[in-house]
C-alpha cells in the first residue's frame, strides 16, 4: 500500500509547480483529417501537436496566418474553436525486438489483440536517409526463394527492389514469399549455431488494404512459421489519410532500428500506389498547388526520401525494401511508377498476360532488371544461372518468331524446346519458396539436360518430384551447397550422380 | 476567389504594417487606415477588413497578458506579472484579470499564442496524461 502512495507521491514531485509554458492555437476548420490552426506561433515543420481528447497530429503547412496539420487519430470529437498545444517533440513510433510477430498501427499501438507492446525505444518517424560515406556497397544475397527472381533478378541486402504489375498478378505473393523464404533461413541459420549468420527481419506495411487482405497475410505468415520475424504496420482503406501516409516512415523507423544495431532487415511497402493517392488527398485538403495526375509537386520527394532510408551500413546492418507498385492496364510510364522505378535500384514487372497463361510467378523476364546483379548472387547460381536470362530472352524471341513458320532447323528446335523447358521450371506455387541450395540442385539438373526428355507439360511435376527426392533423401548434398554456396568438381560430380539417380527412380 | 483572397491578404498586411509604431499598434493609425478604407473601397474589401482585423486582434493579444484565475489576484501580482512579461517579450504589456473557477487554484497566463500554465487543474491534466 505504501509503495503504491510513493509512487503517488513522486509523480506529483516530478510536476514542477514552476509555470509551464506552452504554445497554443485554436482550431479554426476541420475536415477529412486535416485541421487548419489559428497561433501555434513557435510551431516547427514536421512537429507532433496535440488536440483536446489525446488525438496528435502533424504540422505540415506552416503558412502566414495559419498552420495546416493532418490528425492521426480519431477527429470525431474535435471541432471548431477547440485548444491546440505543440508538444516540441517529432513523431515518433516504438521500435525493437518487442514489436516482432505483431500487428500495429501506423503509430506502434498493437491492434492485434495480443496486449500491449512492450518497447524500450522510439525512433522518430522522419530520419535523413543514412549519407554517402555511411554506407556500403550491396554484395550480400537476400533470397527470395523464388527461382525466377533468385537466379535472374538477384536481389542483394539494403538493395530497393521495385515490384510493379497489375491488379491481380502476385505482387503481394512475392512479397509474403520473400518473408516466408526469410523466416525459413532464419530458423535454419538460428538453429545450426553459426555465429556468423545473420537473420532478416521482416517489416510488412499495409497501406490503404481492405482489413480482410490483411487478416489474410497475417493468416499466412503465422501458417509459414513466419510471423515470429515479421512486424505488420497496417494502415488499412478505412484508416484517415493521414495515416496511410505516415505508415511507410513508421515502418521504416523500425526498419531502420534493425539496421542501427547491426542486423538485417527486409520492408515491404504494399502499396506505393495508395500511399500517393492519400497524399494526394492530403496535400489537396491543405490546399496545396497540385500538378501531373493532381499529385502535389513533392510527391517525388515523399517516395525517394523513404526508400533512400534502405540501406546497407558499414559496420552496422542493412534495410532492404521492397515496394509494390500497382499499374493500370500495364502502364509503366504514368507518374507515379515512372517516379519509383527511377528511385528505385531495379524493378520485378509482372505482367497479366503470363499470369493468365499460368506462368506463376509472372514475371517478365525482358522488363525486370536488378541494378545490383550478379554481385548479390551466391557463386553456385551464378554457375547455374548465369546465362539464363540471355537464354529466355533469346526463346522469347525465337518463339515470337517461330510463330510465322513451321519449318525450323534442328537447333532452334532444341532451343525453343529448351526455354519452354526453363519457363515451366519457373512456375512456382505461391507461399512455397525454395531454399537456394534446392534451386541451384533444380538449375543444375535443367543445365545438364535431365529435364529434356520430359514432356514440357510434365516439367513442373517432374522439378517438384526431384525437389522432393532433393529435401528427403540429399539432404547432407544440400546441406554442403548451402555451405560452400559454390559449386567445385566434387559437389558437381555429387550433383550429377544424384541427378542420375533420381532420374533412374523417375517415371513421368 | 484564391487570387482575391490573396490580394486582400497582401493589402491587409500593408494596411498592417502602417499601423504599428514600435511594436505597438497606434490607434490613430488604426483609425486612419479605416478612414482611408471607407473612401477608397478596395476590391473584397470586407476580405481585407477581415483579414485585417485578425492581423490586429493577434498583435494587440501578443500585448496583453490575460491573466486567468481561480480564487483572488492582488493588484500587485498582476503589476508584477505585467512587468515580468514585458521583460521576457521585450515590449510593453498590460496585464487584465479574468475569473476562472475551473483552475481549481493558481493562474494561467495567456500571452498572444503562449500559455504559462501554473493551475492545479493544469497540473492534474498532466497528471493523468503521465499515469
Amino acid at each position: 500500500m505504501s509503495t503504491v502512495l510513493d509512487q503517488i507521491e513522486q509523480q506529483i514531485a516530478k510536476l514542477s509547480t514552476k509555470a509551464v509554458k506552452k504554445n497554443t492555437g485554436n482550431i479554426r476548420t476541420i475536415a477529412d483529417g486535416v485541421a487548419k490552426i489559428d497561433g501555434l506561433s513557435d510551431v516547427m515543420y514536421n512537429e507532433m501537436v496535440a488536440f483536446p481528447g489525446g488525438a496528435i497530429g502533424i504540422a505540415l503547412n506552416l503558412e502566414e496566418t495559419e498552420v495546416g496539420c493532418v490528425i492521426l487519430g480519431d477527429v470525431s470529437k474535435l471541432k471548431e474553436g477547440d485548444e491546440v498545444t505543440t508538444t516540441g517533440k517529432l513523431l515518433s513510433v516504438p521500435v525493437g525486438k518487442a514489436l516482432l510477430g505483431r500487428v500495429v498501427d501506423a503509430l506502434g499501438n498493437a491492434v492485434d489483440g495480443k496486449g500491449p507492446i512492450d518497447a524500450k525505444e522510439t525512433y522518430p518517424v522522419e530520419r535523413i536517409a543514412p549519407g554517402i560515406m555511411a554506407r556500403k556497397s550491396v554484395n550480400q544475397p537476400l533470397f527470395t526463394g523464388i527461382m525466377a527472381i533468385d537466379s535472374m533478378i538477384p536481389i542483394g541486402r539494403g538493395q530497393r527492389e521495385l515490384i510493379i504489375g497489375d491488379r491481380g498478378t502476385g505482387k503481394t505473393t512475392i512479397a509474403i514469399d520473400t518473408i516466408i523464404n526469410q523466416a525459413k533461413i532464419n530458423k535454419v541459420g538460428l538453429a545450426s549455431g553459426d555465429a556468423k549468420f545473420r537473420p532478416v527481419y521482416s517489416i510488412y506495411v499495409a497501406i490503404g488494404q481492405k482489413s480482410s487482405n490483411i487478416v489474410r497475410t497475417v493468416a499466412a505468415l503465422e501458417a509459414a512459421g513466419a510471423l515470429e520475424y515479421t512486424i505488420i504496420v497496417a494502415a488499412t482503406a478505412a484508416d484517415n489519410p493521414a495515416n496511410q501516409y505516415i505508415a511507410p516512415y513508421s515502418g521504416a523507423a523500425m526498419g531502420e532500428w534493425f539496421m542501427e544495431n547491426g542486423m538485417d532487415a527486409l520492408i515491404v511497402y504494399d502499396d506505393l500506389s495508395k500511399h500517393a493517392v492519400a497524399y494526394r488527398q492530403i496535400s489537396l485538403i491543405l490546399k496545396r498547388p497540385s500538378g501531373r495526375e493532381a499529385y502535389p509537386g513533392d510527391v517525388f520527394y515523399l517516395h525517394s526520401r523513404l526508400l533512400e532510408r534502405a540501406a546497407r551500413l558499414d559496420g552496422k546492418g542493412s534495410l532492404t525494401a521492397l515496394p509494390i507498385i500497382e499499374t493500370l492496364a500495364g502502364d509503366v510510364s504514368a507518374y507515379i511508377p515512372t517516379n519509383v522505378i527511377s528511385i528505385t535500384d531495379g524493378q520485378i514487372f509482372l505482367e497479366t498476360d503470363l499470369f493468365n497463361q499460368g506462368i506463376r510467378p509472372a514475371v517478365s523476364v525482358g522488363l525486370s532488371v536488378s541494378r545490383v546483379g550478379s554481385s548479390a548472387q551466391i557463386k553456385a547460381t551464378k554457375q547455374v544461372g548465369g546465362k539464363l536470362k540471355g537464354e529466355l530472352a533469346q526463346f522469347r524471341e525465337l518463339a515470337a518468331f517461330a510463330q510465322f513458320g513451321s519449318d525450323l532447323d534442328a537447333k532452334t528446335k532444341a532451343q525453343l524446346e529448351r526455354g519452354a523447358r526453363i519457363v515451366e521450371l519457373f512456375k512456382q506455387p505461391a507461399f512455397s519458396p525454395a531454399a537456394i541450395e534446392l534451386q541451384v540442385s533444380i538449375l543444375f539438373a535443367m543445365q545438364k539436360g535431365f529435364f529434356d526428355p520430359i514432356d514440357a507439360k510434365k516439367v513442373v511435376a517432374a522439378a517438384a518430384n526431384m525437389k522432393n527426392f532433393f529435401t528427403t533423401r540429399k539432404d547432407a548434398l544440400l546441406t554442403e551447397i548451402r555451405n560452400k554456396a559454390a559449386l567445385d568438381k566434387d559437389l558437381e560430380a555429387k550433383l550429377q550422380a544424384a541427378c542420375d539417380e533420381w532420374k533412374s527412380g523417375y517415371t513421368a | 476567389m484564391a487570387a482575391a483572397a490573396k490580394q486582400a491578404q497582401q493589402l491587409a498586411r500593408q494596411f498592417f504594417k502602417l499601423s504599428v509604431v514600435d511594436n505597438v499598434v497606434s490607434t490613430d493609425r488604426v483609425a486612419g487606415v479605416l478612414a482611408y478604407v471607407e473612401k477608397h473601397a478596395p476590391a473584397n474589401a470586407v476580405l481585407v477588413l477581415k483579414a485585417y482585423h485578425r492581423l490586429i486582434a493577434v498583435e494587440l493579444a501578443k500585448s496583453e497578458a490575460r491573466v486567468e484565475h481561480a480564487g483572488t489576484v492582488a493588484p500587485t501580482a498582476l503589476a508584477a506579472i505585467a512587468a515580468a512579461m514585458t521583460k521576457k517579450y521585450s515590449r510593453p504589456i498590460t496585464s487584465t484579470a479574468r475569473a476562472h473557477p475551473a483552475l481549481l487554484a493558481g493562474l494561467r497566463v495567456r500571452v498572444g499564442d503562449d500559455v504559462y500554465e501554473s493551475s492545479v487543474s493544469g497540473q492534474l491534466a498532466a497528471l493523468a496524461l503521465s499515469v
